[in-house]
């Protein structure tokens, strides 16, 4: 029961700080609380959110991905070459998607049959993805594609941005998944106590393998909104975006501990971060303050984290 | 109470952030140009932002500057611009991070009737004007022109006879490609010099290095290299002392770093290419400043460029 509350009242802490932090920018500048203003956070955000999704099931599960960015990379040049060879839209965005999946399937297959720490396998694909990425675009970027394609980034339905949908679209799935079936009861499992998930009979490497192949997976699917967006496949995507993606969870509550965790906080994390870089850029504040803003925001949602953890036990 | 705790240190930081803001209340009298450059962690655009800075404070005008992170990252570019549309600024001067990249951002501020100027590095034109887009001016340094005056000097020093190489940058940056066609272009006029061996060393120093080493395997009678930055150009330097022939063979180089410049005082290297960039960040404000007004500008204005040499 008290864990119960404590779950519950965390999960309310930081949908009300995201709020806090929405009421100063909102007194601070008029141009913050528009509905144009919103919906383009909204945007800018889903990206991130939608890797976040990801990194909270390989968080929950005791791991660590830091190859979403160079997968991210890779998935979108081949994406984009897939399409630029002519390719109809669907099966580009399959090969896409594949593509995303295998990377994660061989950093799962590492860890569980491997026995690698997720931080070195996943750091390993960090480079190989990267390189790869490199290489089948020869370095350059890949750019210009068909309206079709682009209405991924910049169409509407009913108003709201197609990668909003597709974003609110995951989350509620990923909820689903993680509060509903097997593979989010068996995530919890395996990151709370992995021999114990083991001696109660999970198939632990089945689905620590599967874990990771669904970050790849969102991955691509980030780079399915990032080349649309930005009419272009640039092989130097992403860099550093496994930081904002594991900040978005942690933001949101999840312990890096593994065992802890919703993904319904870590989109209300990567909103704190998306209306922080929002509200900062409107007022005009320094880019380097900015930086600074964002790392502190991060370290008191974690200091916090662990403060809550200490009482609960 | 950890609650309370949580939100009063998110509103601490950014109340610090406002703070460090007081008096630049968006509202507040006088027009806004933002000036958005690649990154901070360069010093060419912190001298692009002094330029732009100084040339506010006489015109009265309220500058926001702001850069990503990271040189590379177009895309939290693009959410820089989509933020300062939203923010409703007048003028938006932007250092695209990507050629091609940086046009839907351009097309948002373009719906929003906010003009756009770029700065040092060109927008992909062929493709701007096939996404029904456009820019108010271009304000850079004309690469061609310092690749040409590169050339030129070294066919001077060479008295217009000898053998030399190039190291080029990544095939397909519009940069490099610029500057060495304004070299080819000088080298042209002098039928006595032969380029003997022309190869990227991809903008990097220890490239410059191994690269121009097997140069200098393969043609020995090199006389003289100009690389289209000076990063390689130091490679290049280091490779000739490692032979024990300093001073021997010209090197050229552009950007003029500041270690290029100390080569340049010791000897090792013979010239670079000044660009301006706080130049640069001055016009770029200036020229908007004039749009504000209502006046028409110049589409392309040329920044001074102009060599550096012992």
């Amino acid at each position: 029961m008290k864990r119960f509350i404590l779950h519950y009242g965390r999960q309310f802490g930081t949908l009300i700080g995201l709020f806090v932090l929405c009421l100063i920018f909102w007194i601070l500048t008029p141009h913050f609380l528009t509905l144009a203003n919103l919906l383009n956070i909204a945007q800018q955000t889903s990206i991130n959110a939608i890797i976040a999704v990801g990194m909270t099931f390989v968080i929950i599960s005791a791991g660590i991905d830091l190859s979403v960015g160079s997968i991210l990379a890779f998935s979108g040049v081949v994406l984009a070459g897939a399409l630029h060879a002519g390719a109809p839209l669907p099966l580009a965005l399959i090969t896409g998607m594949i593509t995303g999946g295998l990377c994660g399937l061989v950093n799962g297959l590492l860890i569980s049959l491997g026995r690698l720490p997720p931080f070195i396998a996943t750091l390993g694909m960090m480079s190989v993805a990267r390189g790869a990425a490199l290489m089948f675009s020869n370095g350059r970027p890949v750019s210009g594609f068909s309206e079709p394609f682009r209405f991924i980034a910049n169409g509407e339905l009913f108003h709201i941005p197609f990668p909003v949908i597709l974003m609110l679209a995951i989350y509620l799935i990923a909820h689903f998944v993680l509060q509903r079936t097997k593979l989010g009861r068996y995530t919890y499992a395996i990151g709370g106590n992995e021999e114990a998930a083991f001696l109660s009979g999970i198939n632990v490497k089945l689905y620590k393998t599967l874990v990771y192949v669904l970050c790849g997976l969102l991955s691509a699917v980030a780079a399915v909104i990032l080349t649309a967006r930005l009419n272009s496949a640039q092989p130097i995507a992403g860099i550093m975006y496994e930081l904002d993606a594991i900040a978005a969870a942690v933001i949101g509550g999840t312990s890096l501990i593994g065992g802890v965790g919703s993904v319904a906080t870590t989109l209300v994390g990567a909103f704190i971060m998306g209306v922080l870089r929002n509200g900062l850029n409107i007022l005009g504040v320094s880019s380097f303050i900015q930086q600074t803003v964002i790392g502190s925001v991060i370290i008191f949602a974690v200091l916090i984290d662990m403060a809550l953890k200490k009482k609960g036990k | 109470m950890k609650k309370i705790l949580k939100i009063s240190a998110i509103a601490a930081a950014v109340a610090v952030a406002g703070a460090c803001q007081r008096g630049e209340k968006s509202g507040a009298a006088g027009p806004t140009v933002a000036l958005v450059m690649k990154t901070l962690n360069n010093p060419f655009f912190m001298d692009m932002q002094q330029g732009a800075e100084g040339a506010a404070r006489r015109l009265g005008i309220h500058l926001i500057s702001q850069a990503a992170e990271r040189e590379v990252d177009v895309e939290k570019q693009m959410q820089i611009i989509e933020n300062l549309i939203q923010r409703q600024v007048g003028v938006i001067c932007v250092s695209p991070s990507g050629s091609r990249e940086i046009i839907p951002a351009i097309l948002k501020a373009n719906r929003a009737g906010i003009p756009v100027i770029a700065v040092d590095t060109r927008v992909d034109s062929a493709a701007l004007q096939q996404a029904g887009g456009e820019i108010a001016a271009f304000v850079g340094s004309d690469n061609v022109q310092g690749g040409r005056i590169a050339g030129e000097f070294i066919a001077d020093k060479l008295n217009g006879r000898g053998k030399i190489a190039v190291l080029e940058g990544i095939p397909g940056h519009e940069t490099g490609d610029a500057r060495l066609r304004g070299f080819h272009s000088a080298i042209r006029q002098n039928p006595g010099i032969e380029i003997a061996a022309s190869q990227t060393a991809n903008w990097e120093r220890d490239q410059g290095y191994n690269v121009f080493q097997n140069i200098l395997q393969s043609h020995p009678g090199i006389e003289a290299v100009f690389a289209c930055n000076d990063m390689m150009a130091l490679g290049a330097v280091e490779a000739i002392a490692a032979i024990g022939r300093t001073g021997e063979i010209l090197v050229v180089g552009f950007d003029a770093v500041t270690d290029a410049q100390q080569a340049i005082r010791r000897g090792a290297m013979h010239g670079t290419i000044a660009q301006n960039p706080a130049e640069m960040g001055r016009i770029a404000v200036e020229r908007a400043s004039d749009l504000l007004q209502g006046k028409t500008i110049a589409k392309n204005i040329p920044v001074k460029i102009e060599l550096i040499s012992r």
